[in-house]
Formats: C-alpha cells, sequence, structure tokens
C-alpha cells in the first residue's frame, strides 16, 4: 500500500516527539512502556488515590477494554467511523484507529475496587491506593 | 536526570493533540477546534465533531446569516479537587464555524450530541437533491 508523503513525515514527527518525551520526563522512572503513545491520558492524585482521565470520544463503551494486574493499567480499543454507503467525503479530520497502551502505575492499587466510568467519550478510572502502600503512623511509645 | 529535586508536577512537552482556537473569546480559558469530518449523502449533509466531555446542555449551535456556529464548553468543576500530576492533553472549549450554502434546508437541522461526539445533519433542499430523469 502506497503512504502519502505527508503520513510518512508524520508518523516520523509522532516518533520523534515520542523520543523527545521519553527524555523529559521522569515520572515513569525507567519503564519502557507509557510514554507518548494513543491515547494520551491525564493522571491525577487525590487523597492518594490516582484518577485517570482519558478522552475517547466516539469509542463505543463495549469497545474499551480495561485491565489492572499489580501496578500496572492496560487500556485498550477501538474506535470506528461509518458513515454508510454512497456518501461523498469534504473534510476528514477524525480517525479510526485501534489503540493499545500499558501504564506503569507509581503504586499497587486496591483492584477490587477500581472503579471506571465512561461518559460524554471520557473515561475516568479511579484507582484506589492499596492499603499496604499508604504511610502508617506511628505513635510513640 | 541531573536534577537534585524532582519536580512532581510535570507538564509533557507534545505535539498539541488538537489546534487552539486562534480568535479572541469573551470566555475564560482556552478554546479549541474541534476535529470535524463533513460527508454528503443524496438527502443530507452530516458535520461530526469529537468533543469530548463537553455535556449535552454546554453545546450552542446557532444558525446566522448562513454561518453556522458550534460552540461547545466544558464543565470544569470535576477537576477542582483533582492534583495533576501527569498531563498528557489540555482541556478546552470547542468552537467552530461553517459557511452554509443554500442546498441546505437550513430550517431541519438536527444535532445528537453521543460519547463526546456531536453529528449534525443538514437536509438539503428538495432541488438539490439528485433526481433520475427518464427518458420520454
Amino acid at each position: 500500500m502506497m503512504m502519502p508523503l505527508s503520513r510518512t513525515l508524520e508518523t516520523l514527527l509522532t516518533l520523534q516527539d515520542a523520543l523527545e518525551i521519553a527524555q523529559n520526563t521522569d515520572f515513569f522512572d525507567n519503564a519502557t512502556t507509557s510514554r507518548g503513545v494513543y491515547p494520551p491520558v491525564n493522571i491525577f492524585e487525590k487523597n492518594r488515590d490516582l484518577v485517570f482521565v482519558v478522552e475517547l470520544p466516539g469509542v463505543k463503551k463495549e469497545d474499551l477494554n480495561i485491565e489492572v494486574k499489580g501496578n500496572t493499567l492496560r487500556l485498550s480499543g477501538e474506535r470506528s467511523i461509518a458513515y454508510g454507503k454512497k456518501t461523498s467525503y469534504h473534510r476528514i479530520e477524525r480517525n479510526a484507529f485501534k489503540f493499545d497502551r500499558t501504564i506503569r502505575l507509581p503504586n499497587k492499587v486496591e483492584s477490587d475496587r477500581v472503579k471506571a466510568e465512561y461518559k460524554e467519550g471520557l473515561l475516568v478510572i479511579m484507582l484506589p491506593c492499596a492499603e499496604s502502600e499508604k504511610p502508617k503512623k506511628i505513635a510513640i511509645q | 536526570m541531573g536534577n537534585e529535586t524532582k519536580e512532581v508536577v510535570k507538564t509533557e512537552k507534545q505535539k498539541p493533540e488538537k489546534t487552539e482556537y486562534a480568535g479572541e473569546r469573551t470566555v475564560q480559558g482556552k478554546y479549541y477546534i474541534p476535529a470535524t469530518d463533513i460527508v454528503e449523502t443524496e438527502k443530507s449533509l452530516i458535520v461530526a465533531m469529537d468533543v469530548p466531555g463537553v455535556k449535552k446542555e454546554n453545546v450552542s449551535i446557532m444558525l446566522e446569516n448562513n454561518v453556522l456556529e458550534v460552540d461547545a464548553k466544558i464543565d470544569f468543576s470535576p477537576y477542582d479537587n483533582l492534583n495533576p500530576v501527569y498531563t498528557e492533553y489540555n482541556v478546552g472549549h470547542y468552537t467552530r464555524k461553517f459557511t452554509v450554502s443554500n442546498i441546505v434546508d437550513t430550517e431541519k437541522i438536527d444535532a445528537i450530541l453521543s460519547d463526546g461526539v456531536l453529528t449534525l445533519t443538514l437536509p438539503k433542499v428538495p432541488e438539490a437533491q439528485p433526481r433520475k430523469i427518464q427518458i420520454g
């Protein structure tokens, strides 16, 4: 299959960006996964619990897979775009895609209590911090 | 990393996922241009745009002098108690304008918001729809 020139350049630039990002962050320390991969995530913290927010417009709930194992979170799924037959295109900016991203978490999570909700094209995953990871207060005798 | 102290909050230098709207707005906050598909079928034009995180009640669609303006606002209140630790994309409102030609029946424009995708259906006036011409 022929690739248009602009697409090739785009691929190279994306790769370069991913490499640059890999050098400029220390959030994931020396993990080999996680950076600069689709979909982009925003990670928030609230009382030591992690909240992941991912923008996935047009992805159907049933096409989304979320797995938590140890201290990794895996997001996978796909978005398909179909306008039916007998259509002509004026402008195409939205892409159909498949994604599979594994993110290493900075701490262990309570995997039974992980909650995820998908609303208005926004996936929100709440990962409660494992009790074993929480700091313990030590009383002075 | 040579730095002795680690910064907790990191904002990634990354190719922007979204295109920022260049014009000046009266509302505070960033504005982005949503990725949009425009597709023509026999009976109508379909405009689909990605507006993740926008609630139905915060979308305004205005048609004035053949210009269709879509303005979709984000509700930032769920982010209030959250402390960002790692970010890869920015969040903002969405806006985009389209000039609609007179083949569109402006009275019958229909809009649906589902899973963060706003789909507008602009039906064509009957005169603009394709017709098969029979040989008499």
